[in-house]
Order: structure tokens, then C-alpha cells, then sequence
């Protein structure tokens, strides 16, 4: 009996297992020929290097989200078109929607190693902080402030490419009739392929205008080279209807094309390249370093070696239609799905042995030879270490981004004390990366742990110490509780803090409740049982977010180490003994400095005997080579004695 | 590799340095090994020699040991016990015990070298194969074992022959000549050529106490 259960659930089992089997073949072919009738006519290559034309129609979208009427630019009132249903017409726009620039609003998507948050700042307040919908740690998101995914994309649009938070519904009632009226944000192609010097981001009708004025509908149109896009949705009431436009309506967003750009059959040209421009990558990336003043000025500073080398940026940071593009970290290759990921990175390109097919100097890249350096070096420095970023001097310096000083666009505040403060270039030792996110379960590993170059923020925010843990108050209670307590200050016109000082903090702490707490430079500031202003210095909470310096890349010759051992083996080397600046609002704690050793998980006492030691290293080598010389001399000497030995017994004279 | 191939090594070294003692103590010392090994320390170790020079041999003797000591100890533990390549504190007291050992092992050189240069009576097998081979006249000796220094006098040349590749190894990669490929091959030289030495130098160091015990 029980031999014929236990044949029959061994019989079942064979049985699921085909069934499994069969479903599983059957899925995965189902599915490969769904991939197969799926893709569109752009979204694989036919070998050819030549750059496709784009004569092409344009789209708008429809009041249903479906694909609208092309447009014609005779029509009274175009709509601005849509690049789901443009570009989409060619290009899986849901493929792209998934890659790394537009990912970021997804939970499940692999965050990596850290990079370069969103900063909100309000000076009035008190606040700079880290936001981002990738769970990096030290950021927080931005509904943790109280953005909603529309505001976020109102603030930051500017330099987002579109698509993300740009095309989600905002659970915010408050949002959901601004962002009819406004439309999604879509993926702005053109903001990365268009080749046209008209391709417009930052001019005052621009991309970025278009984004701050809520024209999210119309950012992408009015960006390119042959509309223009006046009028503000966010002047419009939230009963304003986009899709039946009032002709009287002054505010209202409107489209004007420039009919010479269309052809008979209202198509347009568009000069869209494949790999795209560097000025493009340039509009959101770019970094500005307070070194030396003049350095300001771009023309007398010099570019990445590679891009003076003839290269482009997508040279080594590709991607396919998935657009899935490489970060370049030496890491990436384990997590990225990129397979060209581990061999586009620094030691990819200049370092790659391989097994197969020799890898090294792709693209021309030459290979190092570090003469003089132990590889010890290789082992505790990342490439960047000594090859990235500003030549580190005796203090770190104030630093600005594209994105967190929305360089490019009109009327950026330009003084060099202008918020958020970043200081760079600080060497710091590698924190975890991200290799997986689950929920809100955030899996790091340690990779090497290497000393990389880093730009650094340090947080200023208030919020409420619930278990020890910090978390941030919405900014809109901020703005209404210690705006008030803050109103007598004194704000610079140069945008930088103003002086905060200890009653002040005390004012908006007693303000925004017991359990508030307020962080600034590295301080976690809170009252006391007796109503006293107490510090607490090394909070978790205020520790500082950093993200590494990848770029410029210095030529060889300017690299950390190219002199002499002492470069950063001294007692006064920037590399580790340089000071940080530690930035507060708060005014009674400026200046305040750290130590560069104090971020690399070094003794400083270790640090300083080390680099104190090769003081005596020329005398080591003095010593060694004299006395190599000498046993030597006394080695030639007996050998000889011996040869003379040898030599009088053959002569048989012993 | 080079982890066990060096503990395999030196527990080779140290067990045959062991079983020698054991299988052929040397005379007077089997009986008061205690105060044998007292002798040793106390600076006794050579016969006594009251000119400055045979006591500043003596002390640069015993600071090279103690330095060799130190060295063995910073660079090979971590490699090792730990697993890992000499780095830290380890690291400076390694490089900061080298000179003085080098310095050390120079002045040593020079003035042992006459005394240990191979004589007619350290290997009289060697000299009755050479008459037989070659029928010149040459003394018959009267004992066919080797003398009791020979093993030392072998041992203090390959000291000082190995020391040079030692040496020079990790000072020249101090200079910007050598790549990555040479600073490893260099490196990896100095290691092995480490292992040798230390093994050499324990057996020379045995060998002498023996002699001198002897005496």
C-alpha cells in the first residue's frame, strides 16, 4: 500500500515536473517571440555605424494618454508633442523609461554605489539636505521632507531628463489637478541625443523655464530647435483644460512651431545622433571647484584627459536601447546588467587582462605602468585616488554642481558662498554598495572599502529623535513654525547661511516640539530635561553624505604620487592631513574643521608616525645601497681569493 | 603557495634544528642543557676575547640577531598567522630594524670573512677525490670527516650572498624604475629570498652555538 502511494506521488511529482517543464519551455518561448514581434524598428541595430535620419512626424498625446494627432503647425493651437508617441514610434519608450536616468523612482531597482543626491536647501530655515528616491544611505526621500513626486519634479525637473518622478501620479490631492493641467514630464530625448546647437535646456525659454513654470507638457517641445513655448501652467486654475485651450487665455501654455522646419507632410528633421554629445552629458554634469579663482572661468581650466584625448563621455559610459548606462565604478560589473560594464571601467580599459581575447587599451587607452608604486597602493586606492578630481590642497574648497546650483539656467546665483555648500576634494574610504533593495531593506556590501575622492554635504534639517533615529520634519511645518523664529535674521545677499545662532535654534526647538531635534555640521543640537540647548556630536544622523569624484580626469603626470613618495606621505599632505571644512548655518560653530584621516578609517597618530617615517627613507636607501656595495666588495673579494686558489692548484704550484 | 611552502619550511627547519640536538648532543651540554642556554645569553655565546674589537664583534653579533629576530617576526606573522602582506605598525618596525640589520650583518661580513675562508682541513674528502683525480702530489689526510666549521663557514657565505638579492630587492623598488609587473616580481624576490635567508640563518645560527659549545 504504502509502495503505491509512494509510487504515485513519485508519478505526480515526474508529472508537475514536465508540466513545470513543458509551462516553463513554452513561457520562455512564448516570450522570446514576444521579444522578437515586440521590438520596434529603432530598438535594434542593423550593423550599420551610420547615423539613422529622423524625418518623422510628431505626436501629441490625447486627453486619454493615448497617441493624439500628428501635429500641424498651421493649426491654431498645437499641441506641444509628445515623445512617448514620437520617439516611441521607433523606440520601445518603456525599455528606455527602465534605464538608469529614469529608473530611479523604482524600489526595485539596484541601487549601487552612492551618487549625487538631489539637494533641497532653504537658507530662511536652515535646511541643506540629501534627497533621493534610490535608497543611498545618508539620503532621505523626498516625501520624507514632504515632497510629493510633482513638487520634486517642479524643483528638480530642471535636470532630470524627464520620465521618473516626471511621469508618476502623485498621490497628493492637492497635486492631481495641477498635474492635469501640467501634464507628465516625459523622457526628453532630445535633451541627450539632439545634435542641434538649438537643442535649448537652460535658455529663458528653455527646458529648465519650462519645468519651474509647470509646463512639464510642453518642457521637451519648447527645449527643441523649432518651437516655441510661452505661457505657465502653474498660472493656470487646476480647471484649465490643456486639450481644449482658450485662445484668450494670455497665461496659458502655447506652442509656436516654426513651419519652415516641417515638410510637405509635416515632418520634421531632427539632427538626433546615437552617441550623444558631450555638451549635452555637460548640462547636468558639470562641476565647478573654487581652487583657484581664476579656475572659475572654464576657458582656463582644462576638460577630463580623456575628452582632450578626442573621446566622448558615452564612449565609456554606454548603453543599448534599454538604456541601461555605465556608472564606470569598478563594482559595477556584479550588479550592472550592462555586459560591457566590467570592461568600461578605469581598470576595464587600461588594465583588462582577460582570459580571452586581450581587452587592454581599448580605445586607445595606454597602459600603466605605475613605476615606483607598490601595489599595495592598488589594494587600498581606488584609480580615482590619485588620477580624479582637483589636486587636493591644504583645505578643502567649495564646489558646485550642475544639479544642486542648477548651473545653466537662467539667473544662477554665481558667488562662490552661494547654497548648498559642497566641499571637495575630500579622500575618504568607500562606503557599502548597494547591491540589492527590497522593500525598504537596503543590502550593502563592503567592496575594498578603497580610498576614493569625494564631494561632501553636510546635512542641515530638522526633524524628531524617535529611538535614537532622526526623522526629518516635512518643510512645510518647517517653513510655518521656524520661518517665524528665523524672520529677524540677517540673510547674505551672496545666498549663504545666515547667522544662526544658539537661541535661535533654542526659539524653533521649544517651537516645533519636544521631540525636535535640529542637525547642522556634524551636531545633532536638542533640549535638555531643563530647557537647555545640548550638542551631541556624532550622530549617524548628521554625518555627512558623500559621493565620489570621478571626474575630471588629470593626465598622468598630474597624478597624486608622479613626484615623489611625499606627494601624500608627509606630515602635511593634503591627501591626509589636509582639513575639511565642517559647513553649519549654525554661527558659534564656524569655523570648524576635520582632519582628511578622520574619513579613512586611519589612527591619525598611525597616519602621522607613517608619514613622518619617510623622512628617513632616503637614509634607508643610503644605508642599504653602501652596504649592498660593501658585501659586494667582500663577496668579489674572496671569490677572486678562491679563483686564485683554483688557478695556483691547476698551475700545480700546490 | 608561498604561505604553506614557508610554514612547511620553517617547521621543517626548526624540527630538524630539534632532532639534531637530540640525536647528536653536542658534549657537556646533555647533561645541563639550563646551564648551557644561560651561558648563551649572558654574552658568553664566544670565546671571550678582551680587545675592544672581539667585544664590539660580540655585541654587533647579538644586535643583528636580535634585529634578525624582529624582522622575521614583523614579516613573516602577518603572512603567516594572519594571512595577510606586512602593512601598519608591523610595517615601520620592519623597515626601521632593517637598516640596522643590514648595517649589522655589513660590519660582520667584513670581519668574519678572513676567518671563514675555506681551508685544506674542512673537507679532506675533497682533497683525496682531487689526488686521486688529478695524481698531484697532495697530503693524504689522516681523517676523512669534515671539519666542524665547514657547515658554518658554507653557512655564513650563502648568509652573505643572499643578503645582496634581499636587499637590494625591496630598495630598488623603492625607486620610480620598476612597473607594477617588477614591483611585484621584486616583491615576490624578496620574499623567497626572506624564506632562504631565514632558513640559513637559523641553521648558521644553531651551527655556531654548537661550535662554541663545543669549545
Amino acid at each position: 500500500m504504502d509502495a503505491c502511494i509512494e509510487q504515485r506521488i513519485d508519478s505526480s511529482l515526474k508529472k508537475g515536473f514536465i508540466v513545470a517543464l513543458a509551462f516553463l519551455l513554452t513561457s520562455s518561448t512564448l516570450t522570446a517571440a514576444g521579444e522578437s514581434v515586440g521590438k520596434l524598428l529603432g530598438d535594434e541595430s542593423d550593423g550599420s555605424r551610420a547615423t539613422p535620419l529622423h524625418l518623422i512626424p510628431l505626436f501629441a498625446e490625447d486627453e486619454n494618454g493615448e497617441k493624439g494627432e500628428q501635429i500641424e503647425p498651421d493649426v491654431g493651437f498645437p499641441m506641444p508633442f509628445s515623445t512617448r508617441f514620437t520617439c516611441g514610434d521607433c523606440h520601445s519608450y518603456k525599455i528606455i523609461s527602465e534605464g538608469w536616468h529614469f529608473n530611479y523612482i523604482d524600489p526595485n531597482v539596484i541601487p549601487g554605489r552612492p551618487g549625487e543626491p538631489w539637494i533641497y536647501f532653504d537658507s530662511k530655515l536652515g535646511i541643506q539636505i540629501s534627497l533621493s528616491y534610490r535608497p543611498w544611505l545618508g539620503t532621505f526621500r523626498p516625501d520624507d521632507i514632504g515632497l510629493s513626486v510633482f513638487q520634486f519634479t517642479k524643483i528638480f525637473g530642471r535636470h532630470m531628463p524627464g520620465g521618473g518622478p516626471g511621469e508618476v501620479e502623485s498621490d497628493d490631492i492637492d497635486d492631481v489637478g495641477r498635474q492635469f493641467v501640467s501634464g507628465k514630464l516625459e523622457i526628453n530625448c532630445l535633451a541627450c541625443h539632439n545634435a542641434h546647437y538649438g537643442q535649448d535646456m537652460g535658455g529663458d525659454g528653455g527646458y529648465a523655464v519650462q519645468v519651474t513654470r509647470e509646463n512639464f507638457r510642453w518642457a521637451a517641445t519648447a527645449s527643441c530647435e523649432f518651437a516655441d513655448v510661452t505661457g505657465s501652467a502653474a498660472k493656470m486654475l487646476e480647471t484649465y483644460d490643456p486639450f481644449m485651450p482658450d485662445p484668450d487665455e494670455r497665461d496659458a501654455p502655447r506652442v509656436t512651431y516654426r513651419k519652415e522646419a516641417f515638410n510637405e507632410n509635416d515632418e520634421v528633421l531632427f539632427q538626433i545622433i546615437r552617441e550623444v554629445p558631450d555638451e549635452r552629458c555637460y548640462y547636468c554634469h558639470s562641476d565647478l571647484y573654487y581652487c583657484r579663482a581664476e579656475e572659475t572661468e572654464k576657458w582656463k581650466s582644462d576638460e577630463d584627459v580623456h575628452l582632450a584625448a578626442g573621446l566622448k563621455c558615452v564612449d565609456c559610459h554606454r548603453n543599448g536601447i534599454d538604456h541601461n548606462i555605465i556608472r564606470g565604478y569598478e563594482q559595477e560589473a556584479g550588479l550592472s546588467q550592462n555586459p560591457l560594464a566590467a570592461t568600461s571601467s578605469c581598470e576595464g580599459c587600461h588594465l583588462a587582462k582577460g582570459e580571452g581575447e586581450p581587452q587592454a587599451g581599448r580605445l586607445g587607452a595606454p597602459v600603466p605602468t605605475h613605476p615606483g608604486i607598490p601595489p599595495i597602493h592598488f589594494d587600498k586606492l581606488s584609480c580615482t585616488a590619485c588620477h580624479s578630481g582637483p589636486w587636493p590642497v591644504s583645505e578643502t574648497v567649495l564646489t558646485k554642481t550642475s544639479r544642486a546650483h542648477r548651473l545653466g539656467t537662467p539667473n544662477v546665483n554665481k558667488a562662490e558662498e552661494a547654497l548648498p555648500h559642497i566641499v571637495s576634494p575630500v579622500f575618504a574610504k568607500q562606503s557599502g554598495i548597494g547591491v540589492a533593495y527590497m522593500g525598504r531593506l537596503l543590502v550593502l556590501v563592503m567592496e575594498g572599502g578603497k580610498i576614493s575622492p569625494y564631494k561632501v554635504m553636510w546635512p542641515a534639517y530638522w526633524g524628531t529623535l524617535e529611538n535614537d533615529r532622526v526623522i526629518p520634519i516635512e518643510v512645510g511645518i518647517v517653513e510655518k513654525v521656524v520661518g517665524d523664529v528665523f524672520a529677524d535674521l540677517e540673510f547674505p545677499a551672496t545666498g549663504d547661511w545666515p547667522e544662526i545662532t544658539k537661541v535661535n535654534i533654542a526659539e524653533a526647538l521649544k517651537a516645533l516640539g519636544d521631540k525636535a531635534v535640529y542637525v547642522a555640521g556634524g551636531v545633532m543640537y536638542k533640549l535638555d530635561d531643563s530647557g537647555e540647548l545640548a550638542e551631541k556630536v556624532g550622530h549617524l544622523a548628521a554625518a555627512p553624505y558623500m559621493w565620489p569624484i570621478a571626474h575630471n580626469v588629470r593626465p598622468a603626470a598630474q597624478s597624486l604620487g608622479v613626484r615623489r613618495c611625499e606627494d601624500c606621505h608627509s606630515t602635511d599632505a593634503p591627501f591626509f592631513f589636509g582639513e575639511v571644512a565642517v559647513d553649519s548655518p549654525v554661527a558659534f560653530e564656524r569655523p570648524s574643521k576635520k582632519k582628511m584621516v578622520e574619513f579613512q578609517d586611519i589612527n591619525p597618530f598611525y597616519a602621522w608616525v607613517f608619514a613622518f617615517s619617510f623622512v628617513f627613507r632616503p637614509w634607508l636607501k643610503v644605508i642599504a645601497l653602501a652596504c649592498s656595495a660593501v658585501l659586494a666588495g667582500v663577496l668579489l673579494l674572496y671569490a677572486l681569493k678562491a679563483l686564485g686558489c683554483v688557478a695556483r692548484f691547476l698551475a700545480e704550484q700546490e | 603557495m608561498f604561505r604553506n611552502l614557508s610554514i612547511l619550511i620553517f617547521v621543517v627547519t626548526v624540527g630538524g634544528v630539534f632532532l639534531n640536538w637530540i640525536a647528536a648532543p653536542c658534549k657537556g651540554c646533555r647533561w645541563n642543557p639550563i646551564k648551557k642556554v644561560v651561558h648563551l645569553f649572558t654574552l658568553l655565546l664566544f670565546e671571550q676575547k678582551l680587545s675592544l674589537v672581539g667585544a664590539i664583534k660580540k655585541l654587533i653579533y647579538l644586535v643583528a640577531l636580535f634585529c634578525f629576530v624582529v624582522l622575521v617576526v614583523t614579516g613573516f606573522y602577518p603572512l603567516l598567522v594572519k594571512g595577510e602582506h606586512i602593512s601598519g605598525y608591523l610595517m615601520m618596525i620592519h623597515a626601521t630594524f632593517a637598516p640596522i640589520f643590514i648595517l649589522c650583518l655589513t660590519f660582520l661580513a667584513v670581519a668574519w670573512a678572513s676567518s671563514h675562508r675555506f681551508n685544506k682541513s674542512d673537507c679532506p674528502w675533497l682533497r683525496n677525490i682531487l689526488r686521486r683525480v688529478t695524481s698531484l702530489k697532495i697530503p693524504v689526510s689522516e681523517s676523512i670527516e669534515p671539519s666542524s666549521q665547514l657547515f658554518e663557514k658554507t653557512g655564513f657565505w650563502l648568509i652573505v650572498f643572499l643578503a645582496l638579492p634581499l636587499i637590494l630587492s625591496i630598495i630598488v623598488s623603492m625607486f620610480s624604475i620598476f612597473g607594477t609587473a617588477g614591483q611585484e616580481f621584486l616583491l615576490a624576490a624578496h620574499r623567497w629570498n626572506a624564506l632562504v635567508f631565514a632558513v640559513v640563518a637559523i641553521i648558521h645560527t644553531y651551527l655556531v652555538i654548537r661550535v662554541q659549545l663545543k669549545r
